[in-house]
């Protein structure tokens, strides 16, 4: 189809061909996947279980020396 | 059963966008339509039928169409519904489907090159100097330089006034802009819509040959752009893209 007068005002203002917007909005090439952070909770996970192993273990040695000197008093 | 189908879908994917157009993408189909008033003389219909023979390997096809309202005889080239040009005798058609700058595209495009770059120019020496220096240096700066092919045009070519006429067509307002404009031209000569002027710059240039070298995802074989260039028919057995090679040695220009 012909047209008389051009729709827009100066050469600036025309539109961009179709396949340029596209490779510069980078729709034609394949997307890398797409990387999600999500919140990382293992170091404190790490942090409480080594924290309460540490507890319980000093809690065991304290009883098994208080047993052996109660054993040694009697 | 999964294996299988990522091996089918890795092979889909490693054909670049030049390639993938080349070897399956069939060129659209112009109508060259004879309108005529009333009856048509054995001359003019024996004139026409040499006219449809001597096209008939192009992507093209020939009809006759009788109209009343019309003063005298014409023939409307169409693309797609669009119309291109009105020729009033069978002697303006001559070359219509073919000219020696045309066979020199198909030829680099048979022969494996990326694409052809056609700069048309308007014959205003600083305009189009400027255009041309801009690609030059971003060709030379490209990785794929060898395999991009460079042409010049003038718009005002009376050889190939046909020629310039249909990239003038490739859209409706390019007549009336009197600036250089670069063609992208790969497949069996599709050519993009272009960037002219002050578009011509080294970033969209690179963003063409991005265009060319991209892996051919779905999006871009359901929606190919540009407009096909009347060309006789040749595009049997072309050379290997000489782009795989180059990604090959290089994997990562391939990203």
């Amino acid at each position: 189809m012909q047209i008389d007068t051009l729709s827009y005002d100066s050469l600036d203002s025309r539109p961009l061909p179709e396949w340029l917007i596209d490779q510069k909005s980078g729709i034609t090439t394949i997307q890398p996947e797409e990387i999600v952070m999500r919140e990382d909770h293992s170091l404190t996970i790490s942090f409480i279980v080594t924290g309460l192993f540490i507890i319980l273990l000093v809690a065991l040695i304290t009883l098994y020396i208080n047993r052996k000197h109660k054993n040694q008093e009697s | 059963m999964f294996i299988l189908l990522a091996a089918l879908i890795s092979l889909a994917c490693t054909t670049r966008v030049s390639e993938w157009v080349l070897l399956n993408a069939l060129p659209n189909q112009y109508t060259l339509v004879y309108f005529h008033k009333g009856s048509v003389s054995e001359s003019v219909k024996n004139q026409n039928q040499k006219l449809a023979e001597g096209i008939n390997t192009a992507n093209i096809q020939f009809k006759t169409v009788s109209r009343q309202e019309i003063a005298e005889s014409y023939y409307g080239l169409y693309y797609e519904g669009r119309f291109f040009s009105k020729f009033m005798t069978v002697d303006e058609l001559k070359g219509l489907s073919s000219s020696p700058l045309r066979e020199k595209v198909a030829a680099e495009l048979m022969a494996g090159k990326l694409c052809v770059m056609l700069y048309l120019k308007t014959d205003n020496k600083e305009k189009d100097d400027r255009g041309l220096n801009t690609l030059h240096s971003a060709i030379e700066s490209s990785p794929f330089n060898k395999i991009i092919t460079v042409v010049e045009l003038s718009r005002n070519s009376r050889e190939e006034h046909h020629f310039a006429s249909l990239l003038l067509n490739v859209e409706d307002d390019l007549k009336d802009i009197q600036e250089p404009m670069l063609f992208g031209i790969f497949g069996r000569f599709k050519a993009l819509e272009p960037l002219l002027g002050g578009g011509i710059s080294g970033e969209n240039i690179n963003l063409m040959i991005d265009y060319f070298t991209a892996e051919c995802s779905c999006l871009i074989k359901d929606d190919l752009p540009g407009t096909d260039i009347l060309f006789r028919d040749q595009w049997e057995h072309p050379q290997t893209a000489l782009l795989n090679k180059i990604i090959d040695d290089n994997p990562m220009l391939g990203y």
